[in-house]
């Protein structure tokens, strides 16, 4: 041997790193799908987290930029300074000390008055009996002498004579005499000595009085608690609620919040024109005007009033648009919150809302501390406010943690964030699984190849990189170009989105950490680890399994037996079983489809139910609740109208860790025509009680159950038995005999709040309606819903159905690949491609259909399950819904999508070359 | 026997597939040598035990008795990990079926050999004895069986190796393809000094081979040094 003839040469590069590329271009097609469906779900998702992150922090700056509150309350009138002073300080009023002092002070006055008025009479009249027996005496002295002197004298000259001297006497001698023995009996120890006793029996009632109703007090607000001061600083932040209208647009009717000039609180970002400087201009909120389509230039008609809309601006406190906080649901789409000059807001015709806004002297350090201050701060306002002079009342408290106007958009922010995460994992969970199988069936394809390499001294771990190479630089490339996209198309996207829902401040695109993390690194992890087992499990085989392509780990014995059908039949079921494992991924595919689809039909679908039904779901058409139930002159207000019958109403908490949900109870007449209840019920004690369907529903509660409800600002908790379930599911309600209600609340034996009637009441002076509840306002959460979700669902459904046919052209391609050899063959043997894709295709296409069937079912299951989590942090309820017309799309959208896949899979077996059976065989 | 002589050993190999009643016993005590440089063919018909040998001899299958000897290293002694080191420095392999990479074209196939070296033979030489350097950038797809075949030939020796194992490389192609072949191999044999052991059941291959083992029911019936050996190109069959 010549070693000189022999030339050397350099070691190459890994030729298995070029081949990543080559493969990626040999099979395009395939990894051109699984890219733009991971760029969508990845630019999506990065799209939603950039947004989000940037949303969220723009809203946090907000609270500092903007000056925004940490709660406000509302009270029945302009508070004095004094009581401003108090409720400032943060300290809880001594009410006891307060009351008494001004009770004592009160009582003492009317005690002695009344001591002294019993004194005067007794004295007056000891005075006046004096007088007459003076008098009588001197009289029948004279008449002793007349009488002796033979003059006769009758009783009645006797009785005329003394009168007369009795008032001659009392003219003369009275005052001086009353005066003199007045100030006797005042300066005596008796006098003084009754006097103290009075008082101090008033004393003594005075402070039981006190010290009952304190107690009571206390007790509802948890007052004996002892805390250091919360001081605040108080901000009037007044505002006046009228109707809105806009000229021109006769179908409209809204109602609008008009604050007067922001200057130190609660301020604005205005995100178009400017803030108003005349009186006749107005900036309102942004979110709402592209609602109501209001553009800077129109004119808005406040009550009667017109203003022209200068501004558009979204208010720090008002990001979501909450018109009261229990509402169940914000309204964007009627309700308006806008900002006038100091003369604009005096134009307005309508009472001012002594609305107060605070911020902590001593900001919390964090959630839980800002919900103990607000707790000792509330204790704080409610004493205080109790010792007002002006006998104020609170009509609202809201701390800012807990206002829906401020916080329900960056929760909402935070949900979707963590919703489209799951979506992403899941997805590219799938997507790994995909490039799993795929790679499983390239392995079997392969095995020569690797059994010749790992012959020749190739190691696993050189394999395993290689094969791991595609989908890792698939994912990766997914996930740069996904990230760029989230930063550009898709932020723009969502940002839409959450604009279209909320009033939200402008803001700062932010680099975000997480974004990267969850849509980069995530997604590389998962489809590295979920290869990395697949793959390397199958690389365990040793080279000679692969040269021998024994690759299973437990090879079937024997063939399974199969009935006799006819040869296709069998020869279709033999495909069938061959391809077992890919047919459960392909049903695992269009379970995740199906699901997606579930929300994507059934949301719309549901909302749009309850739009519709929610009228005839009513028990009554029109319910309106008295401010009063007696007039100016004590007479119970009625009304006229026919059917109309009287029905108590209150609102109670059930309180849990998630969502403390506003119950309505209601009271009703034995004989309702609205509320029909089982007769035998009214014969039940007091502890039984109806509840709506949707309670049932929504809390699984059953007639038999025990529910327990509370007072919203009370420690004071209400448990009853369920007797009954009412067929109501507008809302979440107890129902139960009206006189059992007034015996529960305390109220008295003919109490009743207004008035239940399926014709409009129009005949009882608005003046004595505290509110009137209309379908319109039930479908309220429902028409918010579908507005800020809805419009997207349709497209949704596309994006669905794009992802359905990308699966199933995924994995119908790896079953058609894997029996590429055999396909060959039974050309060879002469079938036809009709009769070969007959026997390759109807196998698919039977398990795409009847997996359609389950994964619906499966879909609208899990869906259900992830609707009710849903709305446990909501207000409300209703059932997810989904109509046969709903399940029928569903099963059409997935199933035009495997035709047209079907068409394609066709032409693949067409091109199978006859040869290729040949070639390969070994 | 020089150690020269004795580069490649075998004593006593026993090998069995099964167990119980359907053990079958495949190869039942074989001893041979090989010397370094040799062109070695393992002759017998079906069944007789020569790829399982070739297998067991590559390191890709596992013996049940006896001992391997290569090079002074017992193939018994190692582990996986050091099989497959040995593998990647010492073996060349070449089958029947050609097994390339079908997406790479003839150079990347043979460099997915070279890589495996760190001092691999020059590329484009080896392109031009396998007389492939024409047809480098084609895809094996475009290649017929015998250029296949010379592509696979091409990928085990650019390492280079010290032995190469071939089985059946000609039994998938016809009568002048076979001889092209075989003329590679020798010339392959000639030129880099390599080991050569290929199975085949050609008998008219023994002519050309330096040694000749013939195995019928997993024993060793001959093992004959050829002295008169004739050249590839004089075969006929």
């Amino acid at each position: 041997m010549d070693e000189q003839t022999i030339k050397r040469g350099k070691r190459p590069k890994n030729p298995l790193n070029r081949r990543i590329w080559k493969d990626l271009r040999r099979d395009w097609k395939r990894y051109l799908m699984i890219f733009a469906m991971l760029v969508v779900t990845i630019g999506f998702v990065s799209g939603m987290y950039v947004s989000n992150n940037s949303m969220l922090h723009s809203l946090d700056d907000g609270v500092t930029k903007f000056h925004r509150e940490d709660g406000h309350f509302r009270l029945s009138g302009k508070a004095d300074a004094d009581t401003l002073k108090g409720i400032a300080s943060g300290e809880m009023a001594d009410v006891p000390a307060v009351f008494r002092e001004r009770a004592y002070e009160e009582a003492d006055t009317e005690v002695e008055d009344a001591v002294r008025d019993t004194v005067t009479g007794e004295v007056e009249q000891q005075v006046k009996d004096a007088i007459r027996t003076q008098v009588e005496a001197a009289v029948d002295a004279q008449l002793a002498q007349a009488a002796a002197m033979g003059v006769p004298v009758t009783d009645a000259d006797r009785e005329s004579a003394v009168e007369e001297a009795y008032q001659t006497a009392l003219d003369e001698n009275y005052d001086k005499a009353r005066s003199e023995a007045l100030e006797q009996a005042f300066d005596s120890d008796d006098y003084q000595g009754a006097l103290s006793d009075a008082i101090k029996e008033a004393h003594a009632e005075i402070d039981k009085e006190i010290d009952e109703k304190y107690q009571e007090l206390s007790d509802r607000f948890n007052l004996d608690e002892k805390f250091d001061p919360v001081p605040v600083t108080i901000y009037e932040l007044f505002y006046k609620d009228r109707d809105e209208t806009i000229p021109g647009k006769s179908g409209y009717k809204g109602g609008i919040r008009v604050y007067a000039p922001r200057e130190e609180i609660d301020l604005y970002d205005i995100l178009d024109g400017r803030a108003p400087e005349t009186e006749t201009e107005i900036i309102i909120d942004r979110m709402h005007a592209d609602n109501a389509s209001i553009q800077i230039g129109d004119t808005l008609t406040v009550g009667k009033v017109d203003y022209t809309v200068v501004g558009l601006a979204s208010f720090v406190d008002y990001t979501t648009l909450y018109e009261k906080n229990t509402d169940t649901m914000f309204d964007a789409l009627t309700f308006d919150v806008a900002m006038v000059t100091a003369e604009g807001f005096d134009r307005i015709h309508a009472n001012t809302r002594a609305n107060y806004a605070f911020t902590y002297d001593d900001p919390p350090a964090d959630a839980y501390e800002e919900k103990e201050m607000s707790e000792h701060f509330l204790k704080a306002f409610i004493t205080q406010t109790a010792i007002s002079e002006k006998e104020l009342e609170i009509e609202d408290y809201v701390p800012a943690y807990l206002n829906n106007a401020i916080t329900f958009a960056p929760n909402d922010l935070g949900s979707d964030k963590a919703m489209g995460g799951v979506l992403l994992y899941v997805l590219i969970g799938v997507m790994a699984f995909i490039f799993a199988v795929t790679i499983s069936t390239t392995l079997e394809q392969e095995a020569s190849v690797i059994g010749t390499l790992r012959a020749s001294g190739y190691t696993r771990g050189e394999l395993l990189r290689y094969y791991m190479g595609t989908p890792l630089l698939v994912v990766l490339l997914a996930a740069v170009v996904g990230n760029i996209l989230g930063y550009t198309v898709f932020k723009n996207v969502v940002v839409g989105m959450y604009y279209n829902s909320y009033s939200l401040p402008g803001y700062v695109t932010l680099w975000t950490p997480e974004a990267f993390i969850r849509t980069t690194i995530v997604p590389i992890v998962l489809m590295l680890v979920i290869n990395f087992f697949v793959i390397s499990s199958k690389l365990r085989l040793t080279p000679l399994q692969f040269l021998r392509h024994d690759l299973k780990k437990t090879r079937r014995k024997k063939a399974v037996r199969l009935p006799r059908f006819k040869f296709f039949g069998r020869f279709r079921l033999r495909v069938f079983l061959q391809n077992l494992p890919n047919y459960l991924m392909l049903f695992v595919g269009i379970t995740f489809v199906m699901l997606l689809l579930s929300m994507a039909v059934g949301m719309p679908e549901t909302l749009q139910f309850y739009q519709n039904r929610l009228p005839e779901m009513m028990f009554a058409e029109d319910q309106v609740i008295l401010s009063d139930t007696e007039d100016e002159d004590g007479e119970p207000i009625t009304t006229d109208t026919e059917g109309a019958e009287r029905y108590a109403v209150t609102s109670l908490e059930r309180q849990s860790d998630v969502y403390n949900e506003e119950i309505s109870v209601y009271g009703v007449q034995p004989d309702s025509a609205y509320v029909t209840l089982d007769a035998a019920f009214f014969d039940t004690d007091d502890s039984e009680v109806y509840i709506s369907q949707a309670y049932a529903e929504k809390f699984d509660v059953k007639a038999g159950d025990t529910i327990v409800l509370s007072e919203k600002y009370e420690h004071r908790d209400y448990t009853w038995k369920v007797y009954g379930i009412f067929d109501y599911s507008a809302g979440i309600a107890v129902f139960m005999d009206n006189a059992q209600f007034n015996r529960i609340f305390d109220k008295d034996e003919d109490y009743f709040s207004g008035y239940l009637s399926d014709v409009p009441i129009t005949d009882i002076d608005e003046q004595y309606i505290a509110a009137e509840i209309t379908s319109e306002d039930m479908t309220k959460l429902a028409r918010q819903l579908d507005h800020s979700m809805g419009a997207y669902m349709l497209y949704f459904q596309y994006a669905c159905m794009i992802v359905a046919a990308i699966l199933l052209y995924l994995l119908t391609k790896i079953i058609i690949e894997k029996n590429e050899r055999a396909i060959s063959m039974v050309k060879i043997l002469g079938y036809e491609t009709g009769e070969i894709a007959s026997l390759y295709l109807i196998p698919t296409a039977l398990v795409v259909f009847f997996s359609e069937f389950l994964a619906m079912y499966l879909g609208y299951t899990l869906m259900s399950v992830f609707w009710k989590a849903m709305m446990m942090s909501l207000g409300g309820w209703f059932a997810f819904v989904m109509s046969p017309e709903g399940f029928v799309r569903e099963f059409v959208l997935v199933f035009a999508a495997y035709l047209v896949i079907s068409i394609l899979d066709f032409l693949r077996i067409r091109r199978i070359p006859k040869v290729l059976a040949l070639k390969n065989m070994e | 026997m020089t150690d020269t002589e004795k580069f490649l050993e075998v004593r006593g190999l026993q090998k069995s597939f099964g167990s119980g009643d359907t053990r079958q016993d495949v190869l039942r005590g074989l001893d041979f040598t090989v010397a370094k440089g040799e062109f070695c063919v393992l002759l017998g018909p079906s069944g007789s035990g020569k790829s399982t040998l070739l297998n067991i001899l590559g390191g890709i299958d596992s013996v049940d008795g006896g001992e391997i000897i290569i090079d002074g290293d017992k193939l018994a002694d190692m582990d996986e990990k050091s099989l497959t080191r040995y593998r990647r420095k010492h073996l060349g392999y070449v089958f029947q079926m050609y097994n390339l990479i079908p997406n790479l074209n003839v150079k990347e196939n043979i460099e997915t050999g070279a890589y495996l070296s760190d001092d691999p033979l020059d590329i484009d030489e080896l392109l031009k004895i396998l007389g492939l350097f024409e047809h480098r950038y084609k895809l094996p797809n475009q290649l017929s069986g015998g250029q296949q075949q010379r592509v696979s030939i091409g990928r085990a020796i650019v390492k280079n190796p010290d032995i190469l194992l071939c089985d059946e490389p000609t039994g998938a192609l016809d009568y002048n393809t076979s001889k092209e072949i075989l003329q590679l191999i020798e010339e392959v044999n000639q030129k880099y000094g390599n080991t050569i052991i290929m199975v085949t059941h050609n008998e008219a291959i023994k002519l050309m081979a330096d040694h000749v083992i013939k195995l019928r029911d997993g024993r060793i019936r001959h093992d004959d040094r050829n002295t008169s050996k004739i050249t590839a190109k004089e075969l006929e069959w």
